[in-house]
């Protein structure tokens, strides 16, 4: 990475009339393979480098990126976002929340580095996981694999004085199956992601929970039964307790939403000055506590400064049921009279950062899950979820069990074909009166910015039980 | 221009000298332009530059690729690339790359959308339009966003091409109410045939209508669907054409080929004509891109495909070449033959759904899907809109839903919005019947 021209990106910025200027940089080193069914179909190595400005000029912010290292390039850019900012005409000026210049470097480790290992390594490890789940005893009708590795170091500078350094690696996976049973069909789709080197396939343990769920879907198919409609109550794993939080605690408590920036995209909030929610509400029950903490080592959303220099810390967003905290960058803190919290982030060089999540989760309680089945004489358990979704205000959701049992007297009976979860933020958070004490986490790519900015997540959170709820 | 069509034609030329059996390079130079607005003011106004080379290359069955943005290591990462394909693993099901001496159709680009700077007079054009149909109070968001792109092709294989793609779409939301909001988008291959007004008109206009709605009831209906929220059921059936997707089972349409899958009124093609905003005269593998009637009539005919995937289908490449997975460019519904005020008519009792989001499926293969209708919904009684809904799911099947079209109208429209409606669509209006309604209990 060419540092100087960033520098000199800025000096040149900062001769400009501008409120405010910083200039980012973003070299990625990607590799990707994806296999089909066993077959490699393609491995992809690249290196992606570019360089962004972003300029506050008159009340308004202009952005600009290229990937040719020049300063002539720099210049170019410089002058283009200063122009876009100008020519917005804001009636009402934008500012940033204070922030003072930081000086640092931030790296995160790797006990195996992706840098050693090698394609041939990459593929095996690959090839090993899809043999050993297309040879487990149960027919995997379709299997499609994709791994990938992201080398990314990052320099970010601004008129205040800050220059951050970052070295991050990634590994991520993720795997479709399907299984045939009987003439039908039922698929699953797992994915992995690590904040540091090869070591993460160790942890992952793919292999077991690829066939797991392969045991599972065909389970589902030849012992499964339809559920019983009505009001009952669920057991919620910790893969369901996360998308949850994730997108009916994490999505309707980022600031920009809620300020109206992503109304024609992602949408709004429930959340909204004058309505019915706002800090200090209560919107769930008193044991709902949900955190988004971006410091956790090796999470797939670890991050230690975010993409506008601001340290990164955990953000209390439900806390003991009520809304507590939102997720903020400097300008949506202004505008809110706090200060940002750090949630500013950008998938490359070419999109600028907005608030985003980074690992969303529920934090535990002080139940057994064990103690959790044991109250329960008639429910379900959904310890998985497939098809879900929430609307653009993130209150009306659904999620639809993937692994689920029906519960009798405390105790698991037999598998439920797909039953349904269709309900509100506030009933669902509402309905939790008990939460178990072990904390899982799952790895999720987060849609948000257009054009879209994908971004590594992580959701989790113990098994939570709701009572009292409608499953179809 | 040739200077770039050189310098691609170099990497293909370096590659092959090492031992490649086949190479495609295709260089990309893009500049595009954003601008977004929210609460009726402009947030942001980005800018973006790129020049990519991105390289494919086989050695043996193995297919390897990268990107290329720096031409000062180009030996070196083309050296890097083959000795990725030497240790990389064989696939025994590629089928290699297009070839032949293709000639192409001259492309129409508007050239005045590469110079186009001053885009927010646009949007304020958009954001008027929409506040004189539904008042000054009106509070609209919304992207603007150009591209002009000229992408240099060359394949070891024989084609050679030079292409200049550009495109101009807005999207707009407007909100009477809170939750009283309708959307409106612009999408054109010209400056020429764009106009803003008629985005900010139609989110207007469903906007106004949209005001006061009351909690919607679950049960099976009758639906009209707007092209916008057409749209995105077309990107559904058209992403599920996809060899690729067939071949993994993420797709209805697996086992189908010249089966019935829709009623006769129904004809799909993918067309990636001039007009459209996904406009190219050729696909990643240099294969020229053509109209590809893909249901006909309402019976399956073809999967979109590339090389390697036709050849499993012992079949040719349709043009739609992804160097991996073969997509769809833009789908097309043809009209029908009664207009749109017409087809409200047949509706004794049903919903006329205006947009949707967040289209998530239980199991690709089934069909088996929901999705958030959002921004206008409303009750539609003897034909004629009667108030304003919200808080409704579509929980239905992908299969269904397409076998239950009963009418389309005259009527379409150019439809492109954000991941939801993507790839871009011609898209009429369309009554299904008997459409499965949820809620949140």
């Amino acid at each position: 990475m060419e540092e100087d021209i960033i520098d000199y990106a800025l000096e040149y910025a900062k001769s400009t009339r501008n409120e405010y200027a910083e200039a980012r940089a973003h070299n990625q080193l990607l590799e990707r393979l994806l296999l089909r069914n066993g077959n490699l179909e393609t491995y992809v190595s690249a290196v992606d480098s570019g360089f962004c400005v972003r300029i506050v000029a008159d009340g308004a912010v202009g952005f600009a990126s290229t990937n040719r290292w020049t300063k002539q390039e720099a210049k170019d850019i410089v002058n283009l976002a200063l122009n876009y900012a100008k020519a917005a005409k804001r009636k009402e000026k934008l500012v940033f929340a204070e922030e003072k210049g930081v000086t640092t470097k931030w790296t995160v480790e790797q006990k195996k580095k992706v840098e050693n290992v090698s394609p041939e390594e990459k593929t095996s490890a690959l090839a090993e996981i899809d043999k050993a789940l297309a040879s487990c005893g149960v027919k995997v009708a379709a299997r499609m694999s994709q791994c990938s590795t992201d080398l990314l170091s990052k320099y970010f500078v601004n008129s205040e004085g800050s220059r951050i350094s970052s070295f991050a690696p990634k590994v991520g996976a993720y795997f479709y199956i399907t299984v045939m049973e009987q003439g039908q069909t039922e698929q699953a789709y797992e994915q992995f992601g690590y904040s540091g080197g090869w070591e993460a396939l160790d942890e992952w343990k793919i292999t077991d929970k690829l066939i797991r769920n392969a045991e599972i879907l065909r389970n589902i198919i030849t012992k499964g039964k339809a559920v019983k409609p009505g009001t009952t109550d669920l057991i919620c794993g910790p893969e369901v307790t996360g998308i949850a939080a994730h997108e009916s605690c994490g999505h309707p408590m980022e600031a920009d939403r809620i300020l109206g920036h992503e109304m024609s995209q992602a949408g709004r909030s429930f959340i909204f000055n004058g309505g019915s929610f706002w800090i200090g509400t209560r919107i769930g029950a008193d044991r709902v506590t949900v955190v988004d903490d971006p410091t956790i080592e090796n999470s797939y959303g670890y991050y230690a400064y975010d993409d506008e220099g601001v340290r990164a810390r955990p953000r209390y967003l439900y806390k003991n049921g009520v809304i507590n905290e939102f997720l903020h960058n400097r300008e949506t803190a202004a505008k809110l009279g706090t200060r940002s919290n750090g949630s500013s982030r950008s998938t490359n060089y070419d999109r600028e950062a907005i608030v985003r999540m980074a690992n969303t989760f529920v934090a535990p309680g002080d139940a057994t899950e064990d103690e959790l089945t044991e109250g329960v004489k008639y429910g379900i358990y959904m310890k998985s979820f497939t098809e879900w979704n929430i609307d653009d205000k993130r209150f009306n959701q659904r999620y639809v069990g993937r692994e689920a049992y029906l519960i009798e007297d405390g105790e698991l009976k037999y598998p439920l074909v797909r039953p349904v979860i269709e309900t509100t933020t506030q009933k669902f958070w509402m309905s939790v009166d008990a939460v178990s004490k072990k904390v899982e986490f799952d790895a999720a790519t987060c849609g948000k910015g257009d054009p879209q900015q994908g971004i590594p997540v992580f959701t989790g959170g113990p098994s939570i039980r709701l009572r009292g709820v409608y499953v179809k | 221009m040739t200077d770039i069509l050189s310098r691609t034609e170099e990497i293909v030329k370096k590659a092959s000298a090492l031992g490649a059996d086949e190479i495609i390079a295709k260089t990309t130079i893009g500049k595009y332009r954003q601008v977004r607005f929210s609460n009726n003011q402009v947030d942001t106004s980005v800018a973006w530059n790129d020049y990519t080379t991105d390289v494919a290359l086989s050695w043996k069955k193995r297919l390897v690729a990268t990107q290329i943005h720096d031409f000062k290591d180009l030996n070196r990462n083309i050296k890097k690339l083959f000795e990725l394909a030497k240790v990389s693993k064989e696939n025994p099901l590629f089928g290699g790359f297009a070839k032949g001496d293709f000639h192409y159709q001259t492309n129409k680009a508007d050239e005045k959308l590469r110079d186009t700077e001053n885009l927010t007079e646009y949007v304020f054009e958009a954001i008027d339009a929409a506040k004189k149909k539904a008042g000054s109070q009106i509070n609209s968001g919304g992207i603007l966003f150009t591209k002009f792109e000229d992408v240099y092709l060359v394949s070891s294989d024989g084609p050679v091409g030079i292409d200049r793609r550009s495109a101009i779409e807005l999207s707009i939301r407007a909100f009477s109410q809170r939750e009283a909001s309708g959307h409106g988008v612009e999408c054109s291959s010209t400056l020429k045939d764009f106009k803003p007004s008629r985005a900010g008109t139609k989110a207007g206009e469903i906007a106004r209508l949209a005001k006061n709605p009351i909690a919607g009831e679950e049960g099976v209906y009758d639906v009209i669907f707007d092209p916008l929220i057409f749209g995105s059921m077309l990107a559904v059936w058209s992403s599920m054409v996809s060899a690729f997707n067939v071949m993994v089972q993420l797709s209805v349409f697996v086992d189908k080929l010249g089966q019935k899958v829709a009623p006769e009124v129904v004809t799909l093609k993918d067309n990636p004509a001039s007009y459209s905003l996904a406009s190219r005269i050729f696909d990643d593998e240099g294969a020229p891109t053509r109209e590809n009637v893909f249901i006909d009539h309402g019976v399956l005919k073809t999967y979109l495909h590339n090389t390697s995937t036709a050849k499993i289908f012992k079949t040719e490449t349709t043009g739609n070449a992804g160097i991996v997975a073969p997509t769809a460019w833009n789908t097309e519904m043809a009209s029908g033959d009664i207009s749109e005020d017409q087809l409200f008519r047949e509706v004794d009792k049903g919903l006329y759904l205006t947009n949707t989001w967040y289209t998530r499926f239980q199991n690709y293969e089934k069909g088996d899907f929901s999705t958030i209708p959002r921004d206008g919904i409303f009750a539609i009684e003897k034909g004629e809109i009667k108030h304003s809904l919200k808080d409704l799911r579509l929980s239905d099947n992908a299969l269904r839903l397409l076998n239950n079209i009963t009418g389309i109208s005259k009527e379409r429209q150019h439809v492109h919005w954000w991941s939801e409606a993507d790839p871009p669509s011609l898209s009429p209006y369309v009554l299904i019947k008997n459409v499965h309604i949820t809620k949140s209990k």
